[in-house]
C-alpha cells in the first residue's frame, strides 16, 4: 500500500456543473433495461429462416458482442483518469452509467447470438483478431500524452457515432422483431453516449489549444484509417481484408437481407462518406481540419 | 493536468502494460451460477435516488439548525467514502479483463454495474446532504483527508498482488464492514429518509459482498502458496493501515483528528438521522472482523488479532 501514490481528491466537487451531462446521467437511470427481460425473444423463431441466413446472423451478433466487449475491458478507463484529473462530476457519474450499458449491449448481442442458434467466442481465423479485438482506447486513456479531448473524439464523435449512424440507417430493416427492439434499445443508450461527446466537447472547445485541436485530428483520423477502415465494426470495409473468411465478410449483408441485423455494402457506401462528411463538419468550428480519406471501395471520402 | 496526475496515470500505464490480455475466445456463458445471478439481480434491483427516495416528505425544519449541520457533515462524510468506489471498482473491471482475458465474464459483467450502484450511493448522499443544509466537499482536518484518500485503484492494477488479495481485502473486510455498518446505521435510523437511503444503500452493498465472497470461494482453492500469503498479507495490511486508521469509523482516527466530526456523528445518531453511537460501532467493528476472521480461516488463511487503543484486541 505504501509505494502507490495518492490521489489529490479534495475539494470533491458533487454539484452539476454541466447542466446538459447532468441530464444525460438522469435519464439514463430512468432508461435502465433488462435484456433478458425486455426483449420479445418469443418472437425471435430462429426456426422460420433457412440455415445460412441464421449462420450470417450468429457471425454479425457474435462480431457485436466482441465490439461491445471492448467497451467493458477499454474505455471504462477512462473513469480513472477522470477522477485523476478532477474532471467535473457530471462526467464521472454518467461514465460510471456507460459502462453498465454497454455491458447490457455486451450481454444482450452475445444472448440474441446465443438464441439464434449460437454464439461463436472468436473470429475463424486468428488474424482477424487484430481488426476486431481492440481499438486501443485503454491505452490511449492511461497515456498523458494523448489529449482527453483526443480520445473522447475519436472514441465517442468516431467510432460510436458511425455505429449510431449504420443502426439508424438500417434499424427499419430489421423485420425481426426481436432483432428490432434490441437495435432500438442499443440506440437508444448510444444516443446518450454520442450526445455526452459532443456536449463536453462543445464545451470545451473555447479552451483548445492548436496543440489539443492537433491531438484530435490525429487520434480521429487513426480511429478512422486504423480501426475503422480495419474493419472493426464491418469487415467489408476492411482495406487488406485481414484473414476473414468470405462467409465472414458477407454475413453482414446476408443477416441485413434477412432482416437480422447488420448492413448491406450499399448501406455502408451511403453511410460512411455522410458520417466522415458530418464529422467534417461538426468539428470544422473547433479549428479540427479532418483530411481526405482514401478508402478502396468507398473511393476519396 | 497537474503534476501528480500525471504520476499517477503514468503509473497505471506502467501497470496496463505489464499485462498482456488475451481477448479471444471470448468466453460469454455462465461459469459461476451464483455471481451471474447477483448480475441478473443487479439488473433487477435498479434504483434511482432522484425519484426512489421520498424527499418531498423529508422537513428539515423539523430538525433543530445544530442537528442539521451535524447531519450534513455526516452525509457528506459517508459520501466522501463512498465516492473510491467509482474509481477501485472501475479499476478491478480492467483487471479483471486485462488478467482473466478470455473467460471470468460472470465477475467482468457483474463488476460493468457496480460502478454505476456506487454512483447512486454517491448521489443519494449528496442529495441528502444538501437537504440537510449543504454537502461539505472537504474534510475539515487533514488527517480525515487522508484516511478517506486510499490508493485502492493502484492496488487493484497492481500486477504484483494476485486479483484475489485485491477482492479479499476491499470485499470481504471492508465491503463487508461497510454493509454491517450501512445495515447498524439502518437499525438506529427513525427518520423516513435517512432509513429509505440507508435501505436501498444496503441492498447493493449486500451483492457487493455475497460477490467477493463468491469470488473467493471460488479461486482460493486453487490459489498457490505465494498467492495465499500474499491475501492474508493484505488483508492484515488493508486492517492495520486502513481500516484501523479510521476508514470508516471516526473514533479509530488518532485523537486529535476526531472532531467536529464523531461529535456530528453523535447528535446525529441520537436524532436518527443515519449514525449510530460509537459503543453500536464498535460492536459492529469487532463482530465484522470474528466474521472475516472465520471464514478465511476456513481457506487457512489466518487474520491474526489485532490491538488499538480504542478497540482493544479485536
Amino acid at each position: 500500500m505504501s509505494t502507490y501514490l495518492t490521489e489529490s481528491r479534495y475539494p470533491l466537487e458533487l454539484a452539476p456543473t454541466m447542466p446538459s451531462v447532468w441530464e444525460l446521467w438522469q435519464r439514463a437511470k430512468t432508461l435502465e433495461w433488462d435484456p433478458e427481460m425486455d426483449i420479445p425473444w418469443d418472437e425471435l423463431h430462429p426456426e422460420r429462416y433457412p440455415d445460412a441466413q441464421i449462420m450470417a446472423a450468429r457471425l454479425h451478433w457474435s462480431r457485436r458482442t466482441w465490439g461491445e466487449y471492448g467497451a467493458i475491458s477499454e474505455s471504462p478507463a477512462l473513469l480513472l483518469r477522470f477522477c485523476l484529473e478532477n474532471r467535473h462530476p457530471d462526467l464521472r457519474f454518467f461514465f460510471t452509467m456507460r459502462t453498465q450499458e454497454e455491458g447490457r449491449h455486451a450481454e444482450a448481442s452475445w444472448l440474441m447470438a446465443e438464441r439464434l442458434g449460437g454464439y461463436f467466442p472468436q473470429p475463424q481465423n486468428p488474424p482477424t483478431v487484430d481488426a476486431v479485438g481492440t481499438h486501443g482506447v485503454r491505452r490511449m486513456a492511461f497515456d498523458p500524452d494523448t489529449s482527453l479531448e483526443g480520445i473522447f473524439a475519436s472514441l465517442v464523435c468516431a467510432a460510436e457515432e458511425i455505429l449510431i449512424d449504420a443502426f439508424k440507417a438500417t434499424v427499419h430493416k430489421a423485420t425481426n422483431p426481436a432483432v428490432r427492439r434490441l437495435m432500438e434499445l442499443i440506440l437508444r443508450d448510444e444516443v446518450r453516449h454520442i450526445a455526452f461527446g459532443w456536449q463536453c466537447l462543445d464545451a470545451w472547445a473555447p479552451s483548445f489549444t492548436p496543440e489539443t485541436v492537433q491531438n484530435i485530428e490525429r487520434a480521429v483520423t487513426q480511429m478512422i484509417q486504423n480501426v475503422e477502415f480495419n474493419g472493426y465494426r464491418n469487415l467489408w470495409l476492411a482495406v487488406e481484408g485481414g484473414s476473414a473468411t468470405p462467409l465472414e465478410i458477407d454475413a453482414d449483408r446476408v443477416a441485413c437481407e434477412a432482416g437480422l441485423g447488420g448492413t448491406t455494402p450499399e448501406d455502408e457506401m451511403r453511410i460512411v462518406p455522410q458520417f466522415i462528411q458530418k464529422i467534417r463538419a461538426r468539428m470544422e468550428p473547433w479549428g479540427v481540419r479532418l483530411p481526405l480519406f482514401d478508402h478502396p471501395k468507398l473511393g476519396k471520402v | 493536468m497537474s503534476e501528480t496526475s500525471d504520476r499517477l496515470l503514468r503509473g497505471y500505464q506502467a501497470q496496463e502494460k505489464r499485462f498482456l490480455e488475451r481477448r479471444f475466445p471470448l468466453r460469454f456463458a455462465p461459469e459461476n451460477p451464483t455471481l451471474r445471478e447477483l448480475y441478473n439481480q443487479a439488473k433487477g434491483f435498479r434504483w434511482n435516488p432522484e425519484t426512489d427516495v421520498a424527499w418531498s416528505r423529508f422537513d428539515p425544519a423539523a430538525h433543530a439548525p445544530a442537528v442539521r449541520e451535524a447531519a450534513r457533515l455526516v452525509w457528506s462524510r459517508r459520501a466522501w467514502g463512498t465516492y473510491p468506489g467509482l474509481g477501485e471498482n472501475t479499476a478491478l473491471l480492467i483487471r479483471f479483463c486485462l488478467e482473466s482475458g478470455a473467460g471470468g465474464m460472470d465477475a467482468k459483467l457483474f463488476l460493468s454495474f457496480r460502478p454505476a450502484e456506487e454512483a447512486k450511493h454517491l448521489e443519494a448522499c449528496f442529495l441528502f446532504a444538501t437537504r440537510l443544509g449543504g454537502y461539505e466537499s472537504t474534510p475539515s482536518h487533514a488527517a480525515v483527508a487522508r484516511a478517506s484518500n486510499q490508493p485502492f485503484a493502484q492496488m487493484a492494477l497492481d500486477p504484483d498482488l494476485p486479483v484475489e488479495a485485491v477482492v479479499a481485502a476491499l470485499g470481504c473486510l471492508d465491503d463487508q464492514l461497510d454493509l454491517n455498518l450501512c445495515l447498524c446505521h439502518l437499525q438506529h435510523s427513525r427518520d423516513e429518509t435517512a432509513r429509505q437511503i440507508l435501505r436501498l444503500v444496503a441492498g447493493d452493498k449486500q451483492r457487493h459482498v455475497l460477490f467477493a465472497w463468491t469470488l473467493l470461494g471460488q479461486r482460493l482453492p486453487r490459489l498457490a502458496a505465494a498467492g495465499r500469503a500474499a491475501v492474508a498479507e493484505t488483508v492484515r495490511d488493508v486492517l492495520e493501515r486502513v481500516i484501523l486508521a479510521g476508514y470508516r469509523n471516526t473514533w479509530l482516527m488518532p485523537e486529535d483528528a476526531r472532531e467536529p466530526l464523531l461529535a456530528a456523528e453523535a447528535l446525529t445518531a441520537e436524532h436518527g438521522l443515519g449514525a449510530s453511537t460509537v459503543a453500536q460501532e464498535k460492536a459492529v467493528v469487532r463482530a465484522t472482523l470474528a466474521q472475516v476472521r472465520e471464514r478465511l480461516a476456513t481457506w487457512d488463511i489466518t487474520l491474526a488479532p489485532v490491538n488499538h487503543p480504542e478497540l482493544g484486541r479485536a
